[in-house]
């Protein structure tokens, strides 16, 4: 275990690394910099070049990959171009937020998902199976920005039982923070337990269709007994595949989502340098998002381990 | 089932330990005052001002005590990049610092400059000596008494960050021969000075203590009538009010304080005014201004602007160099037709820059047709073109140049005119613009007061933005006559002249001027959209 531990870690730094060249390269391929969003419409040449040199983006770009990479290593993610604030500070100020909206979101998925892929796997064919099977369907179709919309004006608009935007952190209280959190959470959550359903529907119903299966049928167990004992263990590991990329896809920060929401969280921050150049704090936020996305992996690749012992064999 | 007990353990413990690492991290709290407005955006609201009018107000959840205190809560629709009021070219950032910073003058709501740090100025007779006093009293938010070398150093200050140190291109020198007076010799008369020195925040005069300690981006300290407090994603910015503001013996600011919350999304942040979350919202979407109008509890204040909405030929490539392409194009757009479109009639069509409201330099001047496809015709047949494609350079981050360039491309499809729509982000724009990959671009020029601002950067043939490559001598001459011309009525002949060559010249081929738009509930009251768009709280209250 311990080895396999140290080759994954091995892997996912080599990673990040790569992701960090591939994120550099393309943000100073892409026309424009900071320099030029700061000076707008009162372009000047001399003045451009003088503030370049000030912000150092007149070095060679190895170096200033160098300079970074070096920061990083050192835990040092930079300041950004756009205020002058520490990357660092600037990404774990938007993390409480992100991190709450991202675990309300995978909950309500989950809550819907599992009993929903599990029945309609159960009674496949039934009336009930194409139910959720049309009901996740318009889940998965129905685009963030227009169910963001609709939510607010049912919730706030019309019945006015909940706030249209922002964020209040628990601290503020339990009660504003829920009332907050419902409509965006709703709103990528019902997608995500769309998209969870169906895997989940197809992982149980493939194991349903395995030899063992009828064994156990004809062994007399009940139908329950038979998906809690032999079905669920042997289904587990592409539903904790697909939770483990939605949730890594949710931590990344939901752009639109955040958007619509006036949510304060990564999805934003990173729009936001991505339309400004801020270089350094795209680069931190992507950095950490992949950060974010292959720590969940390895974490899913642990679980696999705890689920089925023929993973840790092999 | 022993075994699925601990799986189901060990995903529980997961979740668990994920939940409380969110919970751990939670965000800090924020102090508005002394009392305890650590409250959000929709309970600060309910408490504070029960919306008339609508009886949705999600008013019945929240138990927080009511506080006596007015907090205006501003919506603005991006967010302020830094605070600094001489490094930032945000508008959102403005917003903000309008209520948090003085300059020495400022424009009134006629756009006339009035005292405001200083309460009086004189000018030499050789119109080279301006002597501004200060008014007295003054003090900055940390205490310390406002005194004349503060203005030198702000303005020392502005001149070496560079963004706005062109204002001060007349400028020789800038000295405090004691506390209350500075001086400024100037190489060449200036009448635009005031408004170049004073025209927006962006002018702020600001103690030298918060550049040394660094805390000037992110924690402003100014003369203003709002003292800043914090600023943080849940909370956006937060303002309380500054007792000892030198209006206070009129009882100014009426305010305890504002919050500007930021809601990027143009129909959330409608929505947040219309059930009481918010209490002003910085802009209203074009479609929904007369709709919002008719609704009870809500102003649209909604005054003409100074802006201008243009497009430009690059007269760096053919055909475009002939002054015949040019016009045709000019008369073939029909500019009702397009503010129409694009401002869904919240906006004035203009054939020159300067808008009907600026009165003291409006000049009626409109040569070309509206639509008129046969004048236009007839000069491109002159100009022996056809066939002609134009690659029309527009930003998305500015969706209205999207729209005009749809409409325009179906106008000038009647005389046989191809229009490529190029839309990028905005930083593409620029730097497609600034290279020249063009074959026109269309933008719009916000907050000009002085014909300066609206002229000599775009056409003199040294201009700072005048990418399109336009260059006629009498306008240089008459541009840099005018900057040193101190007669007024002389003035105004100078420049009514460089605008009819601009406009007969169709350097930009100007469209309109939009209205200024800002919305608010009805328990805001001593608020005014103002013609700058500056955004000033001084005089507002709640209730």
């Amino acid at each position: 275990m311990s080895g396999f531990l140290v080759k994954r870690i091995l892997q996912m730094l080599l990673a990040l690394f790569g992701v960090s060249i591939v994120v550099f390269a393309l943000m100073h391929l892409v026309p424009g910099d900071p320099v030029r969003v700061a000076l707008g419409t009162r372009f000047d040449q001399d003045l451009y070049d003088a503030l370049r040199e000030r912000a150092g983006l007149d070095q060679p770009l190895i170096q200033q990959y160098l300079s970074w990479l070096g920061g990083v290593l050192t835990g040092d993610l930079g300041v950004s171009f756009r205020n002058g604030q520490p990357v660092t500070t600037l990404i774990l100020e938007r993390l409480p937020a992100t991190i709450t909206l991202a675990l309300a979101a995978l909950f309500i998925a989950l809550v819907v998902a599992l009993p929903a892929g599990i029945i309609s796997a159960v009674r496949s064919g039934s009336g009930l199976d194409y139910t959720v099977s049309a009901a996740s369907q318009v889940g998965i179709s129905m685009p963030d920005f227009w169910a963001g919309v609709m939510y607010i004006l049912i919730f706030s608009l019309t019945l006015g039982w909940l706030p249209s935007s922002g964020y209040s952190p628990l601290s503020e209280g339990v009660v504003e923070w829920a009332r907050h959190l419902i409509l965006p959470a709703l709103t990528i959550g019902l997608i995500s337990g769309s998209i969870i359903t169906r895997f989940v529907r197809s992982a149980v119903l493939e194991a349903l269709n395995q030899d063992y299966v009828l064994t156990a049928r004809a062994k007399g167990l009940s139908e329950w007994q038979i998906v809690r004992r032999h079905v669920l263990p042997n289904a587990w590991i592409p539903i904790v595949t697909v939770v483990g990329l939605q949730l890594g896809f949710l931590l990344g920060g939901v752009v639109v989502t955040e958007v619509i929401f006036a949510w304060p969280g990564l999805g934003r921050l990173a729009l936001t340098a991505v339309k400004d150049r801020d270089f350094t704090v795209l680069q931190g936020a992507v950095l950490y998002i992949a950060f974010m996305f292959l720590a969940i992996n390895l974490i899913v690749d642990i679980i696999y381990a705890r689920l089925d012992p023929r993973v840790r064999v092999s | 089932m022993r075994k699925a007990k601990t799986r189901w353990r060990i995903t529980i413990l997961l979740l668990a330990l994920a939940l409380a690492a969110a919970a751990c991290s939670e965000g800090e709290s924020v102090d508005v005052g002394e009392e305890t407005t650590t409250t959000t955006t929709a309970a600060t609201t309910e408490t504070t001002a029960a919306p008339e009018g609508t009886t949705e107000a999600p008013a019945e959840t929240t138990a927080a005590p009511a506080p006596a205190e007015a907090v205006l809560i501003a919506a603005q629709g991006s967010e302020p990049d830094q605070l600094d009021p001489h490094m930032t070219s945000a508008y959102a950032s403005f917003q903000v610092l309008e209520n948090v910073y003085d300059t020495l003058v400022q424009p009134a709501a006629d756009l006339s400059m009035e005292p405001a740090l200083a309460e009086s100025w004189e000018i030499s007779d050789d119109n080279l000596t301006w002597t501004f006093t200060l008014r007295s009293g003054v003090k900055f938010h940390n205490g310390r008494d406002l005194v004349a070398q503060d203005v030198v150093y702000s303005f020392e200050r502005i001149i070496a960050e560079g963004l706005n140190g062109w204002r001060f291109g007349a400028v020789d020198t800038i000295s405090a021969p004691d506390d209350a007076t500075v001086v400024m010799t100037l190489t060449q008369p200036s009448p635009n000075l005031l408004v170049s020195i004073a025209g927006f925040k962006g002018m702020a005069i600001i103690p030298e203590e918060i550049v040394t300690d660094g805390s000037i981006g992110t924690s402003p300290v100014g003369t203003g009538p709002f003292r800043f407090v914090s600023q943080s994603p849940d909370q956006g910015i937060v303002l309380e009010k500054n007792p000892d503001y030198w209006r206070a013996g009129e009882g100014l600011p009426k305010l305890d304080g504002i919050q500007f919350v930021q809601i990027p999304d143009a129909g959330t942040k409608l929505t947040a005014l219309r059930t009481g979350e918010v209490h002003w919202i910085d802009t209203v979407p074009p479609q929904d201004i007369e709709s919002l109008s008719g609704e009870d509890g809500v102003t649209v204040g909604r005054v003409p602007g100074g802006d201008y909405h243009y497009f430009a030929l690059n007269q760096n490539l053919p055909p475009f160099d002939d002054v015949r392409v040019r016009q045709a194009i000019a008369h073939a757009i029909n500019r009702e037709e397009i503010a129409e479109a694009a401002q869904f009639g919240a906006a004035t069509a203009n054939q020159a820059a300067i808008p009907a409201s600026n009165a003291a330099w409006y000049l009626d001047y409109a040569p070309f047709g509206s639509g008129d496809a046969a004048t236009a015709q007839g000069l491109l047949d002159e100009a022996g073109v056809s066939g002609l494609t134009i690659d029309f350079l527009v930003s998305s981050d500015f969706p209205e140049t999207v729209t005009q360039a749809q409409v325009i491309s179906a106008e000038l499809a009647a005389v046989g005119i191809t229009v490529e729509i190029t839309d990028v982000d905005f930083t593409t724009w620029l730097d497609m613009q600034g290279n020249g990959e063009f074959g026109a671009f269309m933008l719009s020029w916000i907050g000009n007061i002085d014909p300066d601002d609206f002229y000599y950067a775009q056409h003199h043939s040294d201009g700072g933005f005048n990418f399109q490559g336009y260059s006629n001598p009498d306008v240089d001459a008459l541009l840099d006559g005018a900057r040193v011309e101190t007669d007024q009525a002389a003035r105004k002949a100078l420049y009514d002249q460089a605008a009819q060559l601009i406009v007969d010249d169709a350097s930009y081929i100007y469209l309109y001027n939009p209205d200024n738009i800002n919305a608010w509930r009805n328990e805001v009251s001593g608020y005014a959209t103002r013609g700058d768009n500056a955004i000033r709280f001084v005089e507002a209250s709640l209730g």
